[in-house]
């Protein structure tokens, strides 16, 4: 079953306990039921997104791998080590981190803990028992910039981050630079909320967006997007673009289509080689190519997104596939970038 | 329109916008503080009120409910604090401290609970963009009725009297017991109104950590509008405005950090500007205990 310790304080008393009274760890891997853990960050589960897609994972895992899963949530950055120490002196086979902001907190806990294996999300952390997992979400975003710029009615359409890095920025720089794959006129807004767990925040500054012009905002910052959502609820002639998780469905006809990352599969991939005990992959990229990232299927927007601009779509996706396009994940490569006649 | 004065107005939108929670909580912070008691525990009453609010609404089909029933979590949480510093005699930044970690923490098992999902809650009905007009519309009236409260009234008096010297207070033949513990709870209904503006007037959902620090920021409007209802409320249009701006300006040729930066910024200038100035009520923060 699922332990939510919502706090840190909660995890901090833990520690001591179980440090103290003997016997108090649990049984190892009883009947060798894999024993899978997981740390998110601050954005937490409930953001229908980032996070929710590894639950996702973790719960695939459970049903299709028999594996015992585990969620510890962060509060603040401190909780990250507490979390993560304490999933190890469990003796949990895997150890998730769920986000590039735990890439120091794993290399510490991993160097201390070197019999258990980890793996993180978004981040490099180049040790032995740590499994990395990173996506192109570059392409996914290229894609979802070339559909934008082709629905566009004000030839202008925005992209809204949560925190200024460079893991946003490649949303932000294939976002672009589909855009003028399609159309070099289309003017592409950017703004960050600065943090990814302040619904009001993205709802203002979609607001402030589709005020300056914009119809159409790709907006990848967590919670903050369930504002942005319901900022392009309460309008007519806008459009959302979800990420991360299928969100296409929360606002039905108002979100163009999500770019997904599907961080589940990753997830899973990991929770597989644990499983099977199989050698184990140093570092997992996931691009449109091996199904890492990717749009939905317009299920709720049929009507706007036509088949000729769907067909658009695949021949780009093919172009990104074969190295054809290559994708700038910078913003420096996002100014170099040229579209290519296809 | 021309877009300059179209962009000044969307800026000065969104000040009211962004200034409003603020306000609320900022006039509650002010009301406990002028009693004696130091509110730390803003963010945790906005939470409550927030989290109340939108589970009641959902449950009632009625956001005007749900803000009601905010607004009591609210004055209910507030009760905690002001029964640990009027009757126990507790250190108020500890117990404040405690009521934000409990108050986060109730929310987040509360929807998993009724939602079964950790982190956000479902939409519920909201409030429109009329309602979410009035609820700013009423901050400022309430700004202004806690200032003729405080100022003109007995009662307003008696308040005043407990936050600078209770013993003075009592000597005068005034509970100041029951003074701070009814100025503290009526401070938190009010505060958690910043709460239920959040999550039902702007938004109409609940989600972990969506006060997103702005109990504290409060405390700096108090504190920046020296323990008035007017100085409050001004501070908080302030901290409104330059978050307001940096919406706007961000990414206008300026690193989009420093322009997120700017609100704290200012408000540190405006604090350091002030601080020989400011005096807090002589008995702020000090437990009052009958000899």
């Amino acid at each position: 079953m699922f332990f939510r310790s919502r706090a840190g304080f909660l995890t901090l008393a833990l520690v001591p306990l179980c440090a103290a009274a003997a016997g108090c760890a649990p049984k190892h891997a009883a009947n060798g039921v894999p024993r899978i853990g997981m740390v998110t960050d601050v954005g937490g589960l409930g953001d229908r997104s980032f996070n929710d897609s590894a639950y996702a994972g973790l719960l695939r895992a459970e049903t299709e791998l028999h594996a015992e899963g585990t969620v510890l949530q962060s509060r603040s950055a401190a909780d990250y080590a507490i979390n993560m120490t304490v999933l190890a002196n469990k003796e949990y086979d895997e150890i998730f981190a769920i986000g590039f902001l735990m890439a120091k907190d794993v290399a510490d806990v991993a160097a201390r803990y070197t019999k258990r294996n980890f793996a993180i999300i978004d981040a490099v952390v180049d040790l032995p028992n740590v499994t990395s997992v990173t996506f192109k979400e570059e392409e996914g975003s290229y894609l979802a910039g070339a559909l934008a710029a082709l629905t566009t009615k004000t030839k202008t359409i925005a992209f809204l981050g949560g925190i200024d890095i460079p893991l946003l920025r490649k949303f932000e720089a294939g976002f672009a630079a589909g855009a003028r794959q399609i159309d070099p006129s289309v003017k592409v807004l950017v703004k960050y909320t600065g943090s990814f767990d302040d619904p009001a925040a993205g709802k203002e500054l979609s607001g402030v967006l589709y005020d300056q012009g914009a119809d159409i905002v790709y907006v990848a910052a967590g919670k903050a997007g369930l504002g942005a959502i319901d900022q392009a609820k309460r309008r007519s002639d806008v459009f959302i673009i979800g990420v991360d998780s299928n969100q296409d469905g929360m606002a039905p006809g108002k979100i163009l289509t999500s770019m997904i990352k599907r961080v589940d599969t990753g997830v899973f991939r990991v929770c597989q080689e644990a499983v099977a005990h199989r050698k184990r992959s140093a570092h997992l990229v996931l691009g449109l190519k091996e199904g890492g990232v990717g749009l939905t299927d317009f299920h709720y927007t049929r009507s706007v997104v036509t088949p000729a601009k769907i067909a658009v779509l695949a021949k780009l996706r093919t172009a990104i596939v074969s190295g054809t396009i290559v994708v700038p994940s910078t913003r420096e490569g996002l100014a170099s970038y040229t579209r290519l006649p296809l | 329109m021309n877009p300059v004065l179209a962009g000044i107005l969307a800026v000065l939108g969104l000040t009211l916008v962004k200034a409003t929670p603020l306000i609320y909580a900022a006039l509650g912070g002010v009301l406990s503080e002028r009693s004696g008691v130091v509110n730390i525990g803003l963010e945790g009453i906005m939470i409550a009120g927030a989290f109340t609010a939108v589970v009641v609404s959902g449950l009632s089909g009625s956001p005007l409910v749900g803000a009601l029933a905010g607004v009591l979590a609210g004055a209910g949480v507030a009760a905690l604090l002001a029964f640990a510093a009027t009757r126990l005699g507790v250190d108020q930044i500890v117990a404040g401290t405690g009521l934000n970690i409990a108050a986060l923490a109730a929310a987040a098992f509360g929807l998993v609970l009724i939602y079964h999902q950790p982190g956000a809650s479902r939409e519920v009905p909201a409030f429109g963009h009329a309602g979410e007009n009035m609820l700013i519309l009423l901050a400022f009236l309430a700004a202004a009725a806690l200032h003729v409260v405080l100022t003109r009234t007995p009662w307003g008096l008696h308040v005043r009297a407990c936050g600078e010297d209770p013993s003075a207070a009592e000597a005068a033949g005034i509970d100041a017991l029951r003074t701070r513990f009814t100025a503290v709870v009526i401070g938190g209904a009010i505060a958690a109104l910043g709460g239920v503006y959040l999550s039902l007037a702007e938004l109409d959902l609940y989600s972990d950590g969506m006060t997103a620090g702005r109990g504290f920021i409060a405390l700096a409007a108090v504190i920046f509008g020296r323990w008035t209802p007017f100085g409050a409320t001004g501070a908080a249009l302030f901290f409104g405005f330059f978050a307001a701006l940096q919406y706007s300006l961000q990414r206008a040729g300026v690193p989009s950090e420093l322009m997120q930066a700017l609100p704290y910024l200012a408000a540190l200038v405006a604090l350091a500007g002030f601080a020989g100035r400011v005096r807090a009520p002589a008995a702020d923060g000090v437990p009052y205990v009958r000899q």
